[in-house]
């Protein structure tokens, strides 16, 4: 096992110093940076995704639910072969993992956790709008958000006219929509008002009617958006089914499918935002990891630390970013889950910092309470 | 009077509904009791429902998981035959035809939307198998029949109910020092405790500390669903005197001496009548009933019916209906899917939900596509009423219901899935408009909008005419 504790302290003073230049008016931050967050609901198990490859104690622990053809990342990970865009984008420099992290909850109930991971918070259903939504807002970056669901994700919450995309089962009449509208003119209705036009103003490719659930055609409109400079510069896509308790297997099992579905988005995403890509970050959110030993029905059970999964030519380089706990008894998280040393919010301020071109230290404050948050943008993503 | 407070109130009135002389002491009189439920088809107990969520979880977790754990496909096929069998994908379908079986049908309209602000109230979100066998029934069994007693009764039986217990956790809750905690070194987990300070009761207004929380977990451990090895979680609930926290407790200053189980019964009652409690539920009731941001002015009477009638909801329920009266003209509500599509439904009679003989169910194939059919839609429309996703419940403010694809997908039901569902005597314009007249007193102006199609009677013209007058400024809210 090469992986050491490193100091974290001794990386964040280096970056206050720094953090005191932001904005840095540059050439990159002329061009539209998109911020992708992908929530994985249901718990995605980090070793299964990465696992360590470094550590016996895995394979001693998982014996049913062992990787054959895990794709190599270096000496002590490696990757879960479904998930081979992350792979050829690691050749780059534009894939990279955070690992052994999770939101400062160690709880095990999804529902808390879901809570958690998108409002940032330390107390289940305390507060009602989403780390995201907050950023955005602080930052001034109004209605540029994009959400591939239904319901505005708790996420995107918090900041004024998003748009979302979860295409109706048919289609429905512009005919009709600009009826509706010339009826809203006399009303005082502003928020159904601005609504309509923000109806109104999607492209045409946004008002016909897909299957919502063909992800691919999604993540492809998605994409398109995500691609115009003055389209949506944040977008959240939702998957869940990651609660894998039993036949949870290995590269054919049931979280393979799952890990194989973001593999799925990312690849659409990459494929088809061309050049915006490197302009892009992409970053997985989960509620917690899962135990590292398998159950009765070779799944496994609600656990703590987890991994991020990270892709997008905003990345500073391929690497397994991590400050190894290690998977000895003592080392785990109650003695039964792989521990969190990362917590993940200082990922998602780093990124949010980077993408928005706001300073760390004034998102950490108007977005996490002040939460002690080491400034990571340096360590993880080109500045 | 304008003629939306039958809708402010109500569902609006039916093409069969006489239309009532004097609309205060119509809407008053529907609030004494609690009317029957009218759907034809099967109603089955909570008691049975839960016997089935036994059957479902016992069967995969015990049976299933264990004997394909190698093989995720048998597994899987294995599991969705157990689903059929058990009902897991037909009772929530049957529970959302009782209802809007109920709020179409009901002699007592006022009343059901009383139902359905009680049952967001103390709602139960999305989690495990509750809203595919215990949502409705718990909405049925024990929130409807607490509606003629007091608040203080309704959040007793609600606390002490086994879908809210399963929902929130409790009995997963072991006092530290009682014999079972100091045995297994259990603790307790507060998420039951802080929501019913925090959404039942009190609100974060009342001000209590994180040791309000643990010390009002502290009263309610013990209360859980009694586990065994053959019904496992799905037990009745009882109070457990061996994982109850002994010694005595202190909650929002008020100190409950050492008692058992009856703890509960004293701190619910010291909550529910708490002056924080009464405003911050009476300020809810306003926001259902006359505007998102109700004023002083329209909660007060509603604090004071309270206080006077010491939490008789029927008498609350009757201050919310004179404010909702004396307000209709000058404050607007928008009106969340559910309920919209509920109005549509009555004011038009559209033929939803299905007839109760084609609801019936084999427990053999999967449920039809028209057996699914209104779930289906009240999922579309983005308001699956048993699937809140947070104990919140449902957002009854404008702001969370306008979003560019939520309002695409009522234009898109008004003008595509509505026109299937008019019957096919009603296809007339003149039955149309004469629905219009009997809801709208703008209904000549309406009328107008839809006069070009008039002599049109396929699908795609009844889209063109309801996709319009269901989405108007005046239609989508009061």
């Amino acid at each position: 096992m090469n992986c050491t504790r490193r100091n974290f302290l001794i990386g964040g003073s280096t970056t206050l110093f720094l953090s005191g230049f932001f904005p840095k008016l540059s050439f990159a931050s002329m061009q539209k940076k998109n911020l992708i967050i992908i929530s994985l609901r249901g718990g995605m198990d980090g070793l299964t995704a990465v696992p360590v490859i470094g550590d016996k104690r895995l394979k001693k622990l998982r014996k049913k639910l062992i990787l054959e053809d895990v794709l190599k990342l270096n000496s002590d990970f490696g990757l879960h072969p479904k998930l081979e865009i992350f792979h050829e984008l690691w050749q780059n420099d534009k894939a990279a993992f955070v690992h052994a992290t999770n939101i400062p909850y160690t709880g095990r109930s999804h529902f808390d956790g879901q809570n958690l991971m998108e409002t940032g918070a330390h107390i289940p259903y305390k507060e009602k709008t989403g780390w995201l939504g907050r950023g955005l807002l602080a930052s001034d970056i109004v209605g540029k958000g994009l959400a591939i669901s239904l319901p505005m994700p708790l996420l995107l919450r918090g900041v004024p006219q998003n748009n979302n995309f979860f295409p109706s089962p048919d289609f429905v009449e512009t005919k009709l929509i600009d009826q509706i509208y010339d009826e809203f003119k006399g009303d005082h209705n502003e928020l159904i008002k601005s609504t309509l036009d923000t109806i109104r103003q999607r492209p045409l490719s946004m008002q016909i009617a897909t299957d919502s659930d063909d992800r691919k055609k999604l993540a492809l409109e998605a994409a398109k958006q995500l691609k115009d400079q003055s389209g949506p510069r944040v977008a959240v896509f939702e998957l869940d089914g990651f609660d894998t308790h039993a036949a949870q297997g290995g590269v054919d099992g049931a979280h393979a499918d799952e890990l194989e579905e973001v593999n799925e988005i990312v690849k659409i995403l990459y494929e088809n935002l061309g050049q915006a890509f490197d302009n892009t970050l992409i970053l997985t959110l989960t509620e917690f990891g899962r135990t590292i030993k398998q159950n009765g029905g070779y799944g496994t059970e609600h656990g703590y630390g987890s991994a991020i999964l990270m892709a997008g030519g905003l990345l500073k380089k391929s690497q397994v970013y991590t400050d190894w706990p290690g998977l000895k008894k003592k080392e785990l998280f109650e003695g039964r889950d792989l521990h969190s040393t990362i917590d993940s919010r200082a990922v998602y301020n780093s990124a949010m910092s980077m993408c928005f071109d706001k300073d760390p230290e004034f998102l950490r404050r108007e977005v996490f309470w002040g939460d002690d948050l080491p400034n990571l943008t340096e360590e993880l993503f080109k500045i | 009077m304008s003629l939306n407070f039958f809708r402010r109130v109500a569902f609006g009135l039916s093409p069969s509904d006489k239309k009532p002389d004097d609309p205060l002491p119509w809407a008053l009189s529907q609030l004494n009791t609690v009317p029957d439920l009218l759907w034809p088809g099967s109603i089955p107990a909570e008691k049975e429902l839960r016997k089935k969520y036994g059957e479902w979880v016992y069967g995969d977790r015990e049976v299933l998981r264990k004997k394909f754990k190698n093989d995720k496909d048998e597994y899987k096929k294995a599991k969705d035959d157990l689903r059929l069998k058990t009902g897991e994908r037909y009772f929530e379908l049957n529970e959302h035809a009782i209802r809007h079986y109920q709020t179409k049908y009901s002699q007592q309209p006022v009343f059901e939307r009383f139902w359905l602000f009680w049952g967001n109230h103390f709602a139960i979100s999305e989690k495990d198998f509750l809203a595919e066998f215990s949502t409705g029934p718990y909405q049925r069994e024990i929130i409807r029949p607490n509606m003629v007693k007091t608040f203080e009764e309704m959040v007793h039986s609600v606390t002490t109910s086994w879908c809210m217990i399963h929902h929130l956790d409790n009995s997963e809750s072991v006092g530290p020092n009682s014999r079972r905690g100091l045995e297994s070194r259990d603790t307790i987990n507060e998420n039951h405790a802080r929501e019913l300070l925090e959404l039942h009761t009190v609100s974060p207004s009342a001000g209590y500390t994180q040791d309000d929380v643990i010390q009002l977990a502290y009263i309610m451990t013990g209360w859980g669903h009694k586990w065994s090895r053959k019904n496992l979680e799905t037990g009745d609930v009882w109070f457990d005197q061996e994982k109850h926290q002994k010694g005595d407790k202190q909650v929002l200053g008020v100190k409950y001496k050492n008692d058992a189980k009856r703890e509960l019964g004293k701190v619910i009652h010291d909550l529910a009548t708490h002056p924080v409690c009464i405003e911050f539920v009476s300020t809810k009731l306003c926001r259902h009933f006359i505007t998102d941001e109700p004023t002083v002015e329209m909660i007060n009477p509603v604090i004071e019916a309270w206080n006077k009638s010491n939490g008789n909801l029927i008498e609350i329920h009757k201050a919310v209906i004179k404010q909702a009266f004396k307000y209709n003209d000058s404050t607007h509500k928008f009106h969340p899917p559910e309920i919209w599509l509920m109005q549509l439904s009555r004011m038009f009679d559209l033929n939803i939900p299905l007839s109760a003989d084609r609801m019936n169910y084999n427990f053999k194939s999967r449920p039809t596509n028209r057996q699914r059919q209104l779930s289906w839609i009240l999922r579309e429309i983005g308001h699956s009423p048993y699937r809140a996703k947070q104990p919140n419940g449902w957002s009854d403010v404008e702001a969370d219901w306008v979003s560019p694809e939520l309002l695409l997908r009522r234009f898109w039901f008004a003008s595509v899935e509505l026109p299937r569902l008019v019957k096919s005597g009603n296809q007339s314009h003149d039955f149309i408009i004469s629905c219009l007249k009997n809801n709208f007193d703008n209904y000549e102006s309406m009328a107008s909008l839809i006069h070009q199609f008039r002599f049109g009677t396929t699908e795609k013209d009844l889209g063109r005419k309801f996709g319009v007058i269901c989405n108007l400024p005046g239609v989508l809210k009061v």
